[in-house]
């Protein structure tokens, strides 16, 4: 077992672990069994950053958005728990494997991202503009704090992306073209770099979308990313692989993006989700 | 266009001034979407629906919008990967065909240049990236990131596993004509001798100048050039790393 530091042991007490119930998993946990149970050189890249998995500074802010999300705010002074974000009003637990979803209210599939954009300005009443809505990026955004939380409450359930409504298919279809759409100045696309296991791009280990137990990792955000000593959020890494592949910037909460993470999502399908996650 | 086109594009343009009229919950899109094809889909959120910053500009002149837009060869190759399927002769022959059509040759003839240069080439990964940080090519010269999937240089660790290792590919196949000319037409376009390659067309699209290719041959091909170099032996290796 790792030797706890005094973050860790600090935060125990303050993040009453009994919240680990039911079939939820500490993220080190799920990580090390994929590791355990299958061979990836992209897995186990960095022994640091597993090693350090129990001090992820990503749990503070969990238990952030965790005060966040039961605050009564914004203009109508709610909290979050009406918000449904699939599950049935106020259902945190086992809600983020389950999106990209179909929403009855709005008509659309919607990533969390969107859905908390939603929730925050119907239920709360805050406007498109305000920075508790407008600001994505950054472990100080209320936006990431609340993603954390949520995502954190699902850490070791299998993806699970519902596919019943014709709106989900067909969300998750135009995602996979998008996967392997080449184009621009390098005629690259997602598939260049991450259709093979074991490859590298320089010194990077990449994940394979052909590999369950790589591709859980890879889309397990949000996570701490060591080298931005800050929590990052899908949307966050989908703006970085566009901007490496010399393409055009992509905008959260768009029906591209959604597509495209109903694919990623639906590619992990029953891998568990390790959340939140630490990344290099 | 045909008439299932004609009616998409009027139903996908209707839902998109609905939902930038009003501030209101955008009108549902499951009647407009669910009719198109996954193709058609992916192309009207990329371009109709808002998904990019389509109107930046870019260091060739030009929009992300451009940037975005499909050739004949990346269409066919993304439908083949996409596919899973293996690539067929006819189609094979096709890519390839256009790859020869595209290539312009250097008046003078293929010759090489420095290889130090190339090295710097080979070695830069800047360049051509737009959006939230854009590369300004008037502060530093775009680079070919060869890095980023070849092995080059033997001494080099930090290299990417994507393309094959090119090390001692000088040393192993000679600087003959054939050979000037053969790695020239992979460096425009290697789609001319493998077909639906992730390799970049970097004469083809102007990444790199004719003046950088011939620079990154000399890198490849000379003799003096590091990527040339018989490896170190392993036990000079590792008093090399030990000192
Ligand atoms: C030129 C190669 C390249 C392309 C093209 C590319 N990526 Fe990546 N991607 C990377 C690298 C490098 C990393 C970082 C991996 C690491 O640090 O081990 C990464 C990381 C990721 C991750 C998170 C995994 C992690 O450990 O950080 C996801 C998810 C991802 N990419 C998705 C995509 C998607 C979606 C696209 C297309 C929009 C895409 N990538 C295009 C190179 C690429
Ligand atoms: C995105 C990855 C990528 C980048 C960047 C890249 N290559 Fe390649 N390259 C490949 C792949 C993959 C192949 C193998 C061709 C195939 O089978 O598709 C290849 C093949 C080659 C070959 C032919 C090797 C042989 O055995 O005949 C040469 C030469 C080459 N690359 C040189 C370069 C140089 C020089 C650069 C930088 C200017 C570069 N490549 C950048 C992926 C890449």
């Amino acid at each position: 077992m790792p030797r706890r530091s005094a973050l860790a042991a600090g935060m125990a007490a303050t993040l009453t672990l009994p919240v680990l119930a039911g079939d939820l998993r500490a993220p080190e946990d799920v990580l090390q069994t994929l590791i355990d149970d299958n061979e990836s050189a992209y897995l186990t890249q960095s022994e640091q950053n597993i090693m350090m998995m129990p001090d992820n500074a990503a749990l503070w802010t969990a238990e952030e958005g965790k005060e966040l999300f039961f605050e009564a705010r914004g203009p109508n002074n709610e909290s979050l728990e009406t918000c449904d974000l699939g599950k049935g009003p106020g259902v945190v637990d086992g809600a983020y494997v389950e999106l990209p979803r179909f929403f009855e209210d709005t008509g659309r599939v919607m990533d969390l991202e969107s859905r908390l954009v939603y929730c925050m300005t119907s239920i709360q009443g805050f406007a498109p503009d305000d920075p508790e809505v407008k600001q994505r990026h950054g472990s100080d955004s209320d936006m990431m704090k609340l993603q954390t939380f949520i995502a954190s409450r699902s850490s070791g359930l299998p993806w699970n992306p519902p596919m019943d409504h014709p709106l989900e298919q067909a969300m998750r279809d135009a995602g996979e073209v998008l996967f392997y759409r080449r184009a621009g100045t390098s005629d690259f696309s997602c598939s260049t770099c991450h259709t093979n296991t074991g490859n590298r791009i320089r010194a990077s280990v990449l994940p394979s979308i052909n590999q369950p137990h790589e591709w859980t990792k890879a889309i397990s955000w949000p996570a701490f990313r060591v080298g931005h000593q800050q929590v990052r959020s899908s949307n966050h890494r989908i703006r970085g692989c566009y901007w490496q592949m010399r393409q055009p910037q992509s905008i959260p909460g768009s029906e591209a993006a959604i597509a495209l993470m109903s694919f990623w999502t639906d590619a992990a399908r029953g891998a568990p989700a390790i959340l939140p996650d630490k990344k290099r | 266009m045909t008439n299932r086109h004609l009616a998409l594009t009027a139903t996908a343009a209707l839902l998109f001034m609905l939902a930038t009229a009003t501030t209101a919950a955008p009108p549902a899109p499951e009647a407009a979407y669910t009719a198109m094809s996954p193709e058609e889909l992916a192309d009207y959120l990329i371009f109709e629906a808002g998904g990019f910053d389509l109107d930046a500009q870019t260091q060739d002149g030009g929009t992300a919008r451009e940037r975005m837009t499909q050739d004949r060869t990346q269409k066919v190759c993304s439908a083949i990967a996409r596919s899973g399927k293996d690539l067929d002769r006819a189609t094979a022959a096709k890519i390839s065909a256009l790859a020869d059509d595209s290539i312009e040759y250097p008046d003078g003839g293929v010759e090489l240049g420095d290889w130090k240069r190339g090295e710097e080439i080979a070695r830069s990964g800047y360049g051509y990236r737009i959006g939230h940080r854009v590369d300004d090519h008037d502060s530093r010269t775009p680079g070919g990131n060869c890095y980023a999937c070849h092995q080059l240089d033997p001494n080099e660790i930090a290299y990417g596993t994507v393309g094959p290792s090119l090390t001692g590919y000088g040393r192993l196949r000679g600087a003959s004509d054939a050979m000037l000319k053969h790695t020239y037409q992979i460096l425009y376009n290697p789609n001319l001798f493998f077909p639906c390659t992730t390799m970049p067309r970097f004469g083809h699209h102007g990444t790199l100048t004719q003046a950088q290719i011939a620079d990154v041959m000399a890198y490849l091909l000379d003799p003096e050039s590091p990527v040339n170099q018989e490896p170190p032996k392993t036990a000079d290796a590792e008093q090399a790393a030990a000192d």
